[in-house]
């Protein structure tokens, strides 16, 4: 009697989803200075320009700041840039690392042997790399406002966070899209380094994308988290929205949100079945 | 047995450890050219942190960023901050987290079983930092002189000296965190990350040690690398007024000399001993 295969329901999906979830929060417990530094590098990463700018500009700086970028609340407006691109830095370390770290290990080809889909684990992946990074995003702006002496709950904070939310998942979609590229070349390390700082200067980490030029401007708009950042910035300080309106700017997200998932599942697919054809998935 | 004898000489000696020395030099830079994407993309890395963090500098300027190239103090305290600090970065990754990387592709314990000594072993992982780092550095200097403003140039011999120094000093930083690093394994990475983000506020590579709140000044002055960053930038911006900040030339040189000549020791010696624990308890291959 031959055993025949079916492929598993939506229910065992989510369970094997959930499953690599815990198995990463599991990992990450028994690494408690990993998240502590977490909370901590982005109020040091923020923090180097507002001590050079204060250093420079002296008394000006926050006039001078304002007049740049729409804000004299440099302080928060450093934070929110520098705690959105830790999330969304998180987004293609997990991803791209966890891909890499398995070909390294040695331990994904036997993934592959198993009969749930990986972007099944990929959706895992995704669930706790999110709320790691929320959770530290959240208690790393709050803490870097107390620490400068900030109200960190100022404007819309419900309208911040309903941008946050809703930019997370074109996120790891793009992120995906990028774990992708990582199987395809192997080279994890430097694609992750030099693709963070990209990321940080299109979504205008600490500067409004609106000093870049034109042709920079337009790809920087092309990309999901310079949206999340803009509105989470024009939420709680007031710089203004891209499309003057709030539920435009939330608008342009939905459609990152609808789009890019489908279109980096079809991409990341096509590769995988490349490495997969070419034997190349043990291989680093 | 005069054969025996020869072959042993051949394996030992200066001769045979600068030979040694040279083909794992080789080797290193051999694997460096054979991922070329690593290659281009941490030179494309530093062009966009370079410009990420002038065009956050320039926020808190007039006319903003429109007023790039306009401020020659700025650039100088910035690009010769930035070299001490991409140094160190790469040490820490490049000779000290290296180690791990060598445990986690189970080669690592196939070093120690060859006859080649393992000083060497350390001390060739130096060649890709000064080789890459050094054109990195220099490309970021450009960069950054035509984005921020003229670059002052001013003692290269000295400052050539204090770099030289301080980059020993650093190379000592990077055995002592090696060693670390076979102790904690894996918190290896989030301690490189640590030492990175300490030394970024600290150190004051990128504003200066004025920008620091008092408290933490007192800190910074019990870090010899402060004084790396502050006499090097101070000697190549021709000692402008209030610069060295945190204690006059002489001292600091002084300092930084004394950073450059114990620290590489001090570092090989806490390796040495964590190499000797790791294969006495037999973790060298653990992770």
């Amino acid at each position: 009697m031959a055993a025949t295969y079916s492929p598993p329901t939506l229910g065992q999906s989510l369970s094997s989803a959930l499953a690599e979830a815990r198995l990463r929060f599991v990992n990450i417990s028994r690494y408690p200075g990993q998240l502590v530094l977490e909370i901590i590098i982005p109020i040091v990463f923020a923090a180097m320009p507002m001590l050079l700018g204060r250093a420079t500009a002296g008394a000006q700086a926050g006039a001078n700041f304002e007049a740049n970028t729409g804000t004299a609340n440099y302080v928060a407006f450093l934070l929110i840039g520098s705690n959105v691109f830790t999330i969304v830095s998180n987004a293609f370390w997990h991803m791209a690392y966890w891909l890499r770290f398995e070909q390294e290990t040695g331990t994904l080809e036997s993934i592959y042997l198993t009969p749930t889909s990986s972007v099944t684990l990929a959706l895992g992946l995704s669930i706790y790399s999110a709320v790691r990074a929320l959770i530290t995003a959240s208690v790393s702006y709050i803490a870097g406002c107390l620490v400068f002496r900030v109200n960190p709950f100022q404007g819309d904070v419900l309208l911040a966070c309903a941008f946050i939310a809703v930019g997370l998942i074109p996120v790891y979609a793009v992120a995906l899209l990028f774990g992708a590229l990582v199987l395809k070349v192997k080279e994890s390390n430097a694609l992750i380094g030099l693709m963070q700082w990209v990321v940080s200067f299109l979504m205008g980490i600490f500067f409004p994308v609106a000093v870049l030029p034109p042709v920079v401007r337009w790809v920087a708009l092309a990309f999901p988290p310079t949206w999340m950042t803009n509105g989470a910035r024009s939420a709680l300080l007031g710089v203004g929205f891209f499309f003057d309106k709030w539920y435009w700017d939330m608008g342009v997200l939905w459609a990152f949100l609808l789009f890019t998932p489908l279109f980096s599942f079809w991409v990341f697919n096509r590769v995988e079945n490349g490495v997969k054809r070419n034997e190349g998935m043990g291989q680093f | 047995m005069t054969a025996n004898t020869t072959q042993t000489e051949i394996l030992r000696g200066p001769a045979a450890w600068l030979s040694a020395l040279a083909a794992m030099a080789w080797k290193e830079l051999t694997i460096m050219v054979r991922y070329p994407v690593e290659f281009i993309a941490s030179f494309g890395q530093v062009f966009v942190i370079v410009t990420v963090l002038t065009l956050a500098g320039l926020m808190f300027s007039k006319g903003g960023a429109d007023n790039a190239g306009a401020s020659s103090q700025t650039a100088g305290l910035v690009v010769y901050g930035f070299i001490i600090f991409i140094f160190l970065s790469d040490t820490l990754w490049t000779i000290g987290y290296n180690v791990r990387r060598e445990q986690k592709q189970g080669t690592l314990e196939q070093l120690y079983l060859s006859p080649a000594s393992k000083f060497a072993s350390l001390l060739s992982r130096v060649a890709v930092t000064l080789v890459w780092t050094g054109l990195l550095s220099v490309c970021s200097a450009v960069l950054m002189s035509v984005l921020i403003g003229t670059l002052p140039f001013h003692n290269v011999a000295l400052g050539a000296a204090i770099l030289a120094l301080a980059l020993s000093g650093t190379f000592g930083v990077g055995f002592a965190f090696a060693a670390l690093t076979l102790r904690v394994r894996e918190a290896g990475q989030t301690a490189a990350n640590f030492f990175q983000f300490v030394f970024m506020l600290l150190c004051a590579p990128f504003f200066p040690f004025s920008g620091l709140p008092d408290w933490l000044r007192v800190v910074s002055r019990l870090i010899p690398l402060s004084y790396s960053v502050d006499a090097f930038r101070s000697t190549m911006m021709g000692y402008p007024n209030g610069y060295p900040e945190l204690a006059p030339i002489g001292v600091e040189i002084g300092i930084v000399a004394a950073f450059g000549v114990l620290m590489p020791l001090l570092g090989y010696w806490l390796y040495k001993r964590e190499e000797d624990r790791a294969r006495r308890k037999g973790s060298i291959s653990d992770y």
